[in-house]
């Protein structure tokens, strides 16, 4: 009986010869075609941000006849403020948001994976559901209350955040991936007399790299990609991240220096394009394990 | 050491029970708390305190200048009998939600359904189609938006090719909010992830049991991998509806914050916004936002209690 279909996975699997070589041919041609469409805008953008202004609105092709970056240089002192400036913000926040996150979602992730305490069931429960709770419900409070700790205008309203470990998608992503690690290291540990707190920095974390990075690269593209909170919460250009700043640009030269926008917004993309780069297979997997929205 | 004195601790704690509680509860729950600290002080201050305020707040007239000014039920009186832009706001919303998830999510599964067959470059298709969501939420994105589906934009270039004369795609009315909904469905990567992932659940000898019966890849598809999958589509719909009610960015950037051409794409989000940030009228904009809370709560409470309908869960 385990024979049989053994060999039937081998004839379904691979394509029964004739027919279904064809059919193979079809759907690559088929997945090909989807991909160039899906990525031909971004090709065309950064074509754009290569060509010469004067050639930008002429042509649908992605191959520039002259490549320059005149945009670039153009771009990066189009405002007031340069896009050195944004670019070091945005590192700023992002950076301090991946700490935090880290930091504090691990640790709530190892008492609700780990630990014995009371009333565990009913917190674990409430953070399942602060996920779905619409960050307006709790927008003009927060604003408030930075407002009057004279937060406006700082970085803190967007930082702090995190290192009380706001978003809890990433408990939940650290609390499955814990309970997958064999519990009789941490009994071990007890035994000798380490504390939970050994536990954690000496087992649970070093054991954990996979899942930490994981949430480290979704933090950081997260963060910077967060037009929202920056939009809220900083108005001074010296504080801007690059978000804000290209909607500066859209908003001001935009219409007139549309190689300039390009560029920059090609170079806004870079740290995530780098991210996806080299560490796909993580991001993927952390997808496919707990479900991430993007 | 430890070890024996959990193993005979039962008595010992009896004993000590009255006098040494409080120490009890130190050790047993302390180091549980000390860990969730940081979480906690969130979820109070973050997340429970200002869902109190803002239930408040939304009962009351508010600047943010001046203390609040209660006025009972009139912001959602108001907002119910007397305001146009809140109910095109809302329409827009959920035209968007509406039309948005379930296309997604039809080409997600599509294309998972497509490299779900053992296909060669499996990896490196997965990484094409994904590569969209990951940098799709950006501003740049919708900047690179607002340009192809501009009047002399790429797809108005790209139809001139084959000899049609399109539209201004964002600024008519028309059209302006199905540029935001092609946006959302050209993100379709993650969902195709936890769809692939989800097929690959399934075993492949109920499939080798059913074409030996002579069923079609259809009805494989109907009668199999549509009910075992059911799960995978409740959590990847429940997911991308949460996130369309929450969509904010697009709008904003490719309207230049205005919702326009004539409230076309005025986002619910939108609209809270203007009325927060533009207007100050923050005791109103809590009020839509406890609209907002209560239909996406509707809605989660909804597809949970029709799910045990139609999602199937073995066991």
């Amino acid at each position: 009986m385990s024979d049989v279909p053994a060999k039937l996975t081998v004839v379904t699997g691979k394509g029964s010869p004739g027919r279904s070589r064809l059919t193979s041919l079809l759907i690559h041609l088929g997945l090909l075609a989807a991909s160039v469409v899906m990525l031909y805008p971004l090709l065309w953008l950064l074509a754009a941000s290569f060509r010469p202004e004067n050639e930008i609105f002429t042509s649908a092709s992605i191959l520039p006849s002259v490549w320059s970056i005149d945009s670039y240089i153009r771009g990066w002192n189009g405002l007031r403020t340069s896009f050195g400036v944004f670019f070091t913000n945005s590192f700023i926040i992002s950076g301090l948001s991946v700490i935090g996150n880290v930091m504090a979602c691990s640790m709530a992730a190892y008492a609700f994976a780990r630990l014995d305490f009371r009333f565990k069931n009913f917190w674990f429960a409430m953070m399942l559901l602060t996920l779905m709770l619409p960050y307006q419900v709790t927008l003009i409070p927060q604003y408030v209350l930075f407002r009057q700790l004279g937060w406006v205008n700082t970085f803190l309203p967007l930082v702090v955040p995190k290192f009380l470990a706001a978003d809890g998608f990433f408990i939940f992503l650290m609390v499955q991936f814990f309970r997958g690690l064999p519990k009789e290291l941490d009994e071990a540990a007890q035994m000798d007399g380490c504390s939970p707190w050994r536990i954690y920095w000496k087992i649970i974390i070093p054991l954990s790299m996979p899942v930490l990075a994981t949430a480290a690269i979704f933090t950081f593209i997260w963060t910077w990609d967060d037009f929202f909170g920056p939009l809220i919460y900083l108005s001074e250009m010296k504080s801007y991240t690059v978000m804000l700043g290209l909607r500066t640009f859209t908003d001001s030269t935009g219409e007139s220096d549309y190689g300039g926008l390009f560029a920059m917004s090609v170079l806004s993309l870079v740290p995530i394009f780098l991210f996806f780069l080299f560490f796909q297979r993580l991001l993927i997997e952390g997808i496919a394990t707990t479900g991430m929205k993007r | 050491m430890t070890a024996r004195s959990l193993q005979s601790g039962a008595p010992a704690r009896e004993r000590a029970a009255t006098p040494s509680t409080w120490s009890r509860i130190w050790q047993n729950d302390a180091p549980g708390y000390l860990f969730l600290l940081p979480w906690l002080i969130g979820f109070i201050g973050l997340t429970v305190g200002p869902m109190v305020t803002s239930l408040y707040l939304s009962f009351t007239d508010f600047d943010l200048l001046t203390s609040p000014d209660w006025v009972g039920a009139d912001n959602y009186i108001r907002m119910f009998t007397n305001d146009a832009k809140f109910w095109t706001s809302m329409r827009v919303t959920m035209f968007f939600v509406i039309f948005s998830v379930p296309l997604k999510l039809a080409f997600a599964l599509a294309v998972a359904m497509l490299l779900n067959r053992g296909i060669r470059g499996l990896p490196l298709y997965r990484a094409l189609f994904y590569l969209p969501s990951l940098l799709g939420a950006s501003v740049a994105i919708a900047i690179l938006w607002r340009q192809i589906f501009a009047g002399d934009g790429l797809v108005n270039k790209l139809l001139l090719l084959v000899g049609i004369e399109g539209p201004s795609w964002i600024s008519n009315p028309q059209y302006s909010l199905w540029t935001l909904i092609v946006l959302s469905i050209w993100q379709f990567g993650s969902p195709m992830i936890i769809f692939l992932a989800g097929l690959r659940q399934i075993p492949t000898d109920m499939y080798e049991a059913a074409s030996l019966d002579g069923a079609s890849k259809w009805r494989q598809f109907v009668k199999i991998t549509l009910p075992l999958l059911t799960p995978v589509v409740f959590f990847n719909a429940i997911i991308q509806t949460i996130e369309a009610f929450k969509s904010f960015t697009p709008a904003f950037i490719i309207s230049g914050g205005t919702g326009n051409p004539i409230n076309s794409t005025l986002f619910y989000t939108l609209y809270l916004y203007q009325e927060a940030f533009a207007f100050f009228r923050m005791g109103y904009a809590s009020a839509l936002a406890w609209v907002l809370l209560a239909v996406v709560g509707v809605f989660t409470a909804f597809s949970f209690f029709t799910s045990k309908y139609w999602v199937h869960y073995d066991e």
